[in-house]
């Protein structure tokens, strides 16, 4: 047997493993992040009784999830409203082995890893898709097609957004974005249309308010995931937390610099001392962004659905066009 | 207290007629209405902010054109529409009140309306927020206005057949054994047809040693089927 | 788990009921009564009944075309300011028809108060629109004052309309709160609450109680200002502008909150005369009513206040009109504590009042517009009839004129900036 192979695949499983064992904790915290940042914005306190101020409150969510009754819809397609939660989950979990978390620390370092990223995460359109559709229930076939319809029309200027930063980089590959914003600098100040509208697209892809009027549509029924209660909806519930998380993870890597430290630490380290000082920083700036998303939804109130679209399609589809033409025109002019 | 109470006494008895002694401003709208409207109103009252008329049921609705669309008059706001009951063998009356920038007293209308057969022409087309108003006064004192689009109840449930805020209705406990005189056909059950449930259904239920069957008792013709769980 | 074989298993008994009731109507010849959408059971829908239309109205909104579907906005909701049905007749996710169904907060108040003494009645009208109870109370007062031939002493009249006018200012944040709150946003919302708290606990102080205050009597008012009243009042005086500045300076210039409400709703003055709209709904279509000026009661006549109007007629020509409406009023309460003379807080009236014979009409400006009490007494201790306008009731009637060509979403919203409150509606 070759041993590097050998070598090679148990790395990858150790680095599944751990990732799958991230997911839930880092759920765990955006939640409790959640409850206790809104409730400050509040002026009020949040929970505060389980654990010392209150800091258990998501675990015991978590275990209040698994022990609910496990209800399926009589002539619901049991197999496909099984799979639906998994395959939300699964979308989310497998883009999290390109996110770079530190110098050496990707799960799997492709060098497409920026094409499989945004590939892999429209998986989670079809997830809903078929979590409304196996619902057996109108109001959630209407939800989950309203909510693929927000995340399609968002994932395009999601992806145009940052070809003008791959244009600038030459790479699609994570390690190599940030290696390049080691050289020249961070990308927010070489793209800054491109972080705004990836930062917004970002929002409407997991489904966060202002953009949140698929979950949040108490107005009428509760989308897709109406029917769907315990471990399944626990499921959905840790698929969306987690999905912010990697989003932000993403808009870090790609216009914060990842893993370098800001001016004036030294941006890398080596060695293993290294990974954990790149690490250090790559989740402090993706936990401020979070920290951003959970402000937001304290502070805005909903876009409607229409004038969503609106935007996703009369502004912001154009207006990343235009910065890949400007990108692109400069690139060819200045020879970078 | 003497200097407490107002200077004139603020009531009078029920019905009865009272001669002008209201400041001057309230006059001057009591002589233009005196001018364009002697035939219909009939002038009752007057107090230091209001100015009270009565017209039958049927001139209500010309009547209140007429307010609302003369130039000097111009009461174009309906402050309030309600119904009063005064009793069994007596009148109903509905009540409208009446606001115009023009005259600084509020300007009450009284319809008489008979108790027996209690019509009203409706004042949607006038004002369109009457229509609440007037499913209100049916729904609470079963007064029927002719030409609304919607006399519908507003507060019973839509089947309910007793009309509350009339002076012989009793007590909800006895809700059944008021005089039950709904006007739409949802609450007259002598218009509902049941014919389709005398058939015997196929589907036998297993009997029960619990229930037991209570003996159908009789009930005679114009009798209301009340409760009869105590004397009455 | 076991698969249980639907043709062995035992039915429940509602399902007995459902087959029989099946049975039953495909031998009548009529439809099967559960949802015509045949496989999809959307659980919201509602079923046209199979009873003829009883009204024109009832005839037009039942009548489904393709591709419309009723559903309910039922009277369990979270948006809803109450218990309120509302049957919305969509298509697709335009509104075409809404049908207001009432009466789930239906107490009886109006019959229930001609069995009561003319103070009780005081008490029973509370919680009618539980927001604004100061003015539930004022316009019952008045009217019971003028049926007995009392005048209060110029000091009650004066704390009437110190706390009729903190009412008024609660009562406004709360709809600013609400008006967020049904859009999504969190925050504003527990914002109001707090302002209403810091009010609450300051007519706490001086009627004794939170929220139904019980503070009104035929011919004054029950208590005198105190010691911790004042105190609470200079405290929350000195820190009001500022709060009230700070709760909409969050959402004024919000570009979503702008967004959704600009242009919604739109109510032209002369359509909301007509329907009966008044109050801040009324005079941000241009309708310069305000019955503090109209009709002045109380001692509004020696107050200096302009009727403020704005010209848009939309949501957010509402919310900013309650804005200036809270401004105002705090500017009206600095005139009141300035001018507050000394003397008797309550006239020396029986605890049963027996008024001669008469009628009066009593009408105040409520937070959500006229609100009027018309009593009739025939000289004994009960008032003989005693009818109340709610302008919540009226107001309602606006929704269905300004929601059809809107969508879902806009229900709520255009909901939230009428205000209304269903204590009132139902009464």
């Amino acid at each position: 047997m070759d041993f590097d192979l050998l070598l090679g695949v148990g790395r990858f499983l150790l680095a599944t493993t751990l990732l799958l064992l991230l997911t839930v904790p880092t759920a765990f915290i955006i939640i409790q992040m959640e409850m206790k940042i809104i409730a400050q914005m509040n002026l009020r306190f949040g929970p505060n009784r389980i654990g010392p101020r209150g800091i258990f409150q998501s675990t015991i969510h978590g275990f209040k999830v698994l022990a609910k009754e496990d209800t399926v819809p009589d002539q619901a397609d049991r197999s496909t409203f099984t799979l639906a939660p998994w395959m939300v989950y699964m979308a989310a979990a497998m883009s999290m082995l390109v996110i770079p978390f530190a110098p050496g620390a990707i799960a799997a370092d492709l060098n497409i890893g920026i094409v499989y990223f945004f590939a892999v995460l429209g998986l989670s359109v079809v997830g809903l898709l078929v979590a409304g559709w196996a619902s057996y229930n109108k109001y959630s076939l209407l939800g989950g097609l309203r909510s693929a319809a927000q995340m399609v029309s968002y994932e395009i200027p999601l992806t145009l957004s940052i070809v003008g930063a791959v244009v600038l980089a030459g790479t699609l590959s994570f390690s190599e974005l940030i290696a390049w914003q080691l050289e020249h600098g961070w990308l927010l100040v070489w793209q800054p249309i491109g972080l705004g509208i990836f930062y917004v697209s970002s929002l409407a892809e997991v489904n966060r308010t202002p953009f949140d009027m698929v979950e949040a549509d108490s107005e009428l029924v509760a989308g897709p995931f109406t029917e769907y209660s315990g471990m399944r909806f626990g499921f959905f519930f840790f698929a969306e937390y987690v999905a912010l998380f990697i989003m932000s993870g993403i808009l870090v890597s790609l216009f914060f610099g990842g893993w370098l430290a800001p001016w004036p630490f030294p941006a890398q380290l080596g060695g293993f001392g290294g990974t954990l000082y790149g690490a250090f920083w790559f989740f402090l700036k993706t936990y401020i962004f979070v920290f951003i998303a959970v402000w937001l939804r304290a502070t805005l109130p909903r876009v409607r659905v229409d004038q969503l679209m609106g935007m996703a399609w009369k502004v912001l589809l154009p207006l990343a066009l235009v910065n890949l033409f400007i990108t692109a025109i400069a690139v060819v002019v200045f020879d970078l | 207290m003497e200097h407490l109470r107002r200077p004139w006494p603020a009531a009078h008895a029920l019905g009865r007629r009272r001669a002008l002694t209201a400041p001057v401003a309230a006059g001057a709208l009591v002589r233009l209405l005196a001018e364009r409207l002697e035939v219909d109103l009939r002038h009752l009252w007057t107090d230091e902010d209001t100015v009270e008329y009565q017209v039958d049921a049927a001139r209500a609705h010309d009547v209140l054109r007429t307010l609302r669309d003369d130039e000097d008059l111009a009461f174009f706001m309906l402050a309030d529409a309600g119904a009063v009951d005064y009793g069994t063998g007596e009148r109903f009356e509905v009540v409208y009140h009446l606001f115009s920038w023009k005259h600084p007293s509020w300007l009450r209308i009284r319809a008489r309306v008979d108790r027996a057969d209690p019509r009203v022409p409706t004042i949607t087309d006038l004002w369109e927020g009457a229509m609440f108003h007037e499913r209100e006064m049916y729904d609470m004192m079963g007064i029927v206005f002719e030409g609304n689009r919607d006399l519908r109840r507003i507060y019973m449930s839509p089947d309910y057949r007793s009309f509350p805020h009339r002076k012989d209705f009793v007590l909800p406990d006895d809700a059944a054994d008021s005089a039950a005189a709904g006007v739409l056909p949802l609450e007259r059950p002598e218009t509902w047809d049941l014919t389709r449930f005398n058939q015997a259904p196929d589907v036998t239920f297993p009997p029960s040693d619990l229930r037991e069957d209570a003996p159908a008792e009789a009930v005679e013709d114009g009798e209301t089927l009340g409760d009869k769980s105590r004397p009455r | 788990m076991t698969k249980i074989d639907p043709e062995t298993r035992i039915p429940d008994p509602i399902e007995l009921d459902r087959i029989e009731e099946d049975r039953l109507r495909a031998v009548a010849g009529l439809a099967p009564m559960r949802s015509p959408g045949g496989e999809y059971a959307g659980f919201d829908q509602v079923g046209i009944p199979d009873r003829p239309p009883q009204t024109e109205r009832e005839r037009e909104i039942y009548a489904i075309e393709e591709g419309e579907m009723l559903i309910n906005m039922g009277p369990q909701h979270p948006s809803t300011h109450g218990v309120m049905r509302l049957l919305v007749k969509v298509r697709g996710e335009i509104v075409v028809d809404i049908d207001p169904v009432l009466g789930y907060l239906h107490r009886g108040i109006e019959k229930l108060c001609e069995n009561a003494t003319y103070t009780t009645v005081l008490t029973y009208v509370d919680p009618m629109d539980y927001l604004s109870t100061m003015h539930n109370e004022h316009a019952p007062a008045i009217a019971f004052e003028k049926l007995y031939g009392v005048r209060p002493p110029k000091r009650a009249e004066y704390i009437r309309a110190l706390v009729v006018e903190l009412n008024r200012v609660f009562s406004h944040g709360l709809m600013m709160g609400f008006l967020a709150l049904d859009m999504g946003g969190l925050t504003p919302i527990l914002y109001a609450f707090i302002n209403r708290d810091e009010i609450v606990d300051l007519l706490s102080a001086i009627s004794g109680q939170r929220m139904l205050f019980n503070f009104f009597r035929v011919g004054g008012v029950n208590f005198d200002t105190n010691d911790e009243f004042l105190s609470r009042l200079g405290t929350w005086r000195s820190n009001v502008m500022k709060n009230i500045e700070m709760n909409e300076r969050m959402i004024t210039d919000n570009e979503i909150f702008r967004a959704r409400t600009i242009d919604m709703g739109t109510l032209s003055g002369q359509d909301a005369i007509s329907l009966g709209v008044t109050g801040p709904n009324l005079r941000a279509s241009g309708v310069p009513f305000d019955v503090r000026r109209a009709h002045p009661y109380s001692i509004y006549n020696e107050l200096e206040f302009d009727v403020i109007t704005q010209p848009g007629g939309d949501s957010y020509a509402r919310y900013l009109q309650r804005i200036a409406e809270i401004k105002q009023s705090i500017h009206l309460i600095d005139q009141i504590i300035d001018k507050m003379p000394h003397g008797p807080v309550q006239a020396q009236v029986p605890g049963i009042i027996r008024p001669k014979p008469g009628r009066a009409y009593a009408a105040i400006e409520s937070p959500r517009g006229l609100y009027s009490v018309y009593a009739i007494s025939d000289g004994g201790p009960n008032p003989y009839r005693f009818r109340m306008r709610d302008p919540s009731f009226i107001s309602l009637q606006a929704m269905p004129k300004l929601m059809p060509g809107r969508l879902v979403a806009d229900t709520m919203a255009i909901m939230a900036s009428l205000d209304p409150v269903m204590g009132g509606v139902d009464k």
